[in-house]
């Protein structure tokens, strides 16, 4: 495997590792008015391939954020409790579209280097031509 | 037959060896490479098929089309570069 070959191999992790990241934040704003819903946080990790000896990213084991639950005074609700409050999510719909435009970010610098590893090598190959 | 001829087939015969293919089995660091670059290109169609019926990821398709490209240049660059070494051959004056 060439140097280039690897580059190209790390970043696609890294795509997909960003690809992974939208999908859950996608399914923490798409519940945002879920009652009883956890947001979930994305953890990333780096995965040593050492059969090429290069450090890819890699999407951990997904947990959910402990944080308190909105209280939200309904009592029509049928979820109302005796105060005639009910647990919301504790999705915070900021932190998720901050969270996207980061992800967003990501992604096209990996798309960047990748576009960039493809043109050294044809750029190499240019040379034996004339 | 002449004695001329005679020994023209002789030593035809005896240099006849060196047109014999040499060491075939693949384990010639060309033939790895060859095997390697046969390697990529399947693995290339591979993915392509797998994308086709939903299996693979677009990420995958586009990682291994591009290592495709990248195997397929270099192929083709270092078959142009023999092709010409071997016409400037053919075309030294004997």
């Amino acid at each position: 495997m060439t140097e280039f070959s690897k580059a190209l191999d790390v970043s696609t992790s890294g795509l997909q590792a960003q690809a992974a990241r939208l999908r859950h934040l996608s399914e923490n704003i798409s519940n945002a008015d879920t009652p009883g819903y956890r947001r979930k946080t994305v953890p990333f990790r780096t995965e040593f391939d050492a059969g090429n000896g290069v450090a890819k990213v890699e999407v951990g084991r997904v947990s959910l954020d402990d944080r308190e639950l909105e209280r939200i005074f309904d009592p029509s609700h049928p979820m109302a409790d005796t105060t005639g409050h009910f647990d919301g999510s504790n999705v915070n719909l900021l932190i998720e579209l901050a969270d996207a435009r980061e992800a967003q970010r990501s992604y096209e610098a990996n798309l960047k280097m990748f576009e960039q590893a493809r043109q050294m090598s044809s750029g190499l190959m240019q040379l034996l031509r004339r | 037959m002449d004695s001329a001829a005679l020994s023209a087939v002789q030593s035809y015969s005896a240099s006849r060896a060196a047109t014999q293919p040499g060491n075939t089995s693949g384990d010639s660091m060309f033939g790895r490479i060859a095997m390697d670059f046969a390697q990529t290109l399947a693995q290339g169609e591979q993915i392509a098929q797998q994308s086709m019926t939903g299996d693979a990821d677009p990420h995958a398709l586009v990682q291994a089309l591009a290592q495709t490209e990248l195997a397929v240049e270099t192929a083709v660059t270092v078959r142009n570069k023999v092709v010409e070494a071997y016409q400037e051959i053919l075309r030294m004056p004997v």
